[in-house]
């Protein structure tokens, strides 16, 4: 980073989203957030829900996506809320508080890594952990049900899978995966990686985990 | 290059996935939306200015150097400096108000929890053992001596 640099996310440089993502619903959706950013700012509690229900999701990739461990997780994404509810007033382009909430959480991973490096050795934090020891307990129920055997096996497969790939594609796909996804224009802002390059590596990746997928079948 | 059919499915598929294998724990999401409760309306938010994190020499980190992490905040003429040391489940903080003056610093933690301690006359203040995470300053004036009050931005130390 940059000397004397303020850490003061700046969602106005962040370009435009990406043509192959639709536009219509793009638009929507950024006057939606707006009008939930402009309410919370006016101690609306319910438009501030919504705004966690919508971004959470992504925060929390984020945080994953930088190999935090669950506790560093935790606090990352509570100092970015709280910091988002502080400055939820002051916010110059309410339709981009994704791109602000994705800026705010790539920093304080990079913090949060930079404080374990300088005093602890860095953990072997996989992206794609293998899922066994941490089987939430649904999942556990899941499992017992006879109809979803299938799926929740093919969902591991997948997950193992994904921990083969590259660094930067496992990065990118847990990013693309939170529920629900983030723009291009917020997975830049995570990544600190040029919006007109995350389409093709999406599809790079994608390509490369169906390849893997493929190999992985056919040797079944 | 197009967005094929195929990529979305495997995206959502994967998706899925995540949602099924590492999902959003709960009570970050609930305490996403208590962080709300924990806006301080009437004080002024006194801005991240300096953070020897984002200004650190990636040589340094590599070299493992432990020396503290030096913060700085500010709002119009007050500054606010902070020294944070320690690693695993305890921090010290030593910490400064500019221009001096006797105030009350309370330290806000995650669940809106705070301790409180009283800066002395040059406006030094410290805390001994500090669990990480969030943190934000809150200064006041001592007993017998209003001033306006002041948080600084949220911080994860």
């Amino acid at each position: 980073m940059s000397g004397g640099e303020r850490p003061v996310p700046d969602e106005d440089t962040a370009p435009q989203d990406a043509p192959t993502q639709d536009a219509p619903t793009q638009d929507t959706r950024a006057q939606d957030v707006a009008a939930l950013v402009t309410a919370a700012a006016a101690g609306d509690k319910a438009a501030w829900q919504g705004l966690v229900e919508r971004f959470g999701g992504m925060v929390w990739s984020i945080t994953r996506g930088y190999r935090l461990s669950r506790a560093d997780a935790a606090d990352v994404s509570q100092t970015v809320w709280l910091r988002l509810a502080e400055n939820i007033g002051k916010i110059n382009n309410p339709e981009r508080v994704g791109a602000w909430l994705a800026t705010a959480a790539r920093r304080e991973c990079l913090q949060n890594i930079r404080v374990n490096t300088r005093t602890v050795p860095t953990g072997d934090m996989a992206v794609f952990d293998d899922a066994g020891p941490d089987l939430n307990p649904t999942e556990g129920e899941v499992l017992r049900a006879e109809g979803e055997r299938e799926s929740a096996h093919r969902a591991r497969v997948l997950w193992r899978t994904l921990g083969r790939l590259p660094e930067r594609c496992q990065q990118l796909l847990r990013l693309l995966m939170a529920s629900p996804p983030p723009s291009y224009a917020e997975v830049a802002a995570a990544l600190d990686l040029p919006v007109g390059s995350i389409g093709p590596t999406r599809a790079r990746c994608l390509q490369r985990l169906r390849a893997e997928l493929d190999a992985v079948s056919g040797t079944a | 290059m197009s967005d094929q059919p195929d990529d979305r499915e495997l995206e959502e598929e994967i998706r899925r996935a995540a949602a099924r294998l590492d999902p959003v724990p709960p009570e970050l999401t609930a305490a996403a939306v208590d962080a709300f409760a924990f806006r301080d309306l009437d004080a002024e938010l006194a801005e991240l200015a300096f953070d020897s994190l984002l200004d650190a020499d990636p040589a340094t980190l590599v070299r493992g150097s432990a020396g503290p992490r030096l913060v700085s905040f500010t709002a119009g003429e007050l500054s606010i400096d902070i020294e944070v040391a320690g690693a695993g489940p305890d921090r010290q903080l030593m910490g400064q108000i500019m221009p001096p003056g006797p105030v009350r610093v309370e330290f806000r933690r995650r669940d809106g929890a705070t301790t409180s301690t009283e800066a002395d006359e040059l406006g030094r203040f410290s805390a001994a053992s500090l669990r990480p995470g969030p943190l934000s300053l809150r200064v006041s004036g001592a007993a017998g001596q209003p001033r306006p009050a002041v948080v600084t931005d949220w911080l994860s130390i």
